[in-house]
């Protein structure tokens, strides 16, 4: 009778192994915690390096947004009017979303294509922090701007 | 009568874990070697709960350039700390053989690092002939992806 288990004589040997499994899981699930989220980015678009040519004329577009960042107020300007201050970017993205929306319903749409123009530039001050900035972009990317373009020549 | 399992008149109702266990070692092993290769690069203070970047796997490729800029002071690349000026050959020769829709530079800047320092980052990546850039961010927990 070999391996004979709970027979009517003798104590049975096996291991409790509860409490193991629960150490386990626990560490398992701490494990999985700890790995981490999904990586993610806004994309930006930068302008090509100058080139030493003469300047074309380039007609401007009035569709063009522009946010700026103030460097020493904080404060962010769409097309030079007041959209709150980089503490709270909300103000930018309601302002941006009502121009989209009065885009959207008036069909204007970028040159050659049918899509509602949403590009939107960025421009500001070397000396702001890149977390600031972050967070303009942020608002300008949930109020359904794309592309973004950020402007990097000639910043004060 | 090798396997005989309980008496002649009882039933064994234990089940077996054994397998069980062996699964769950062999995860928590995966894991513990898996967690360490997942964090690539310096360290940086990313901008934290954004409502809207862009869910990115290619970012956690090794194929893929990151520039990491922690602080004021300093740029790397993977683990290697390099110059301002030695980061577009750097890139250039990172960018080899990429095809334009993946010719993509990823920055990830601490939050507290000048923009004009992440500005002098991207005027040496466009001089590699690269108009897209991706700025990592961390998306804020239970935000849902924007269509």
């Amino acid at each position: 009778m070999g391996m004979s288990t709970g027979s009517s004589k003798g104590a049975v040997p096996s291991i409790n192994v509860t409490p193991l499994i629960d150490v386990l899981l626990v560490l398992l699930i701490i494990f999985m915690v700890i790995t981490p989220l999904k990586p993610a980015r806004f994309e930006a678009k930068i302008p090509a390096e100058p080139k030493d040519q003469p300047q074309v004329d380039v007609k401007p577009n009035p569709l063009t947004l522009v946010v700026n960042i103030d460097k020493s107020t904080k404060k962010v300007t769409l097309n030079n009017a007041d959209a709150g201050d980089t503490s709270d970017a909300s103000a930018l993205t309601a302002k941006l979303k009502e121009i989209f929306g009065q885009r959207e319903s008036n069909g204007v749409f970028r040159e050659g294509t049918n899509e509602v123009e949403k590009t939107i530039f960025i421009k500001s001050s070397p000396v702001v922090k890149y977390g600031e900035v972050v967070r303009v972009i942020d608002a300008a990317k949930s109020a359904g701007a794309t592309p973004i373009g950020l402007q990097v020549d000639s910043l004060e | 009568m090798g396997m005989t399992v309980g008496g002649s008149e009882e039933y064994n109702s234990e089940i077996n874990v054994t397998p069980m266990v062996d699964v769950m070692l062999v995860l928590l092993i995966i894991f513990m070697i898996v967690t360490p290769l997942l964090q690539q690069g310096v360290s940086v203070n990313l901008p934290r709960d954004m409502i809207s970047p862009d869910e990115d796997p290619d970012i956690a490729k090794d194929t893929s350039v990151i520039i990491a800029i922690p602080d004021n002071n300093n740029f790397y690349i993977g683990k290697e700390q390099y110059p301002l000026t030695a980061l577009g050959e750097k890139v250039k020769k990172l960018m080899e053989n990429k095809t334009p829709d993946k010719r993509i530079v990823y920055i990830k800047s601490g939050v507290d690092v000048d923009y004009g320092r992440v500005v002098d980052a991207i005027k040496t990546i466009r001089k590699q002939d690269i108009d897209k850039i991706g700025l990592v961010a961390d998306r804020k927990k239970g935000e849902k992806t924007q269509g």
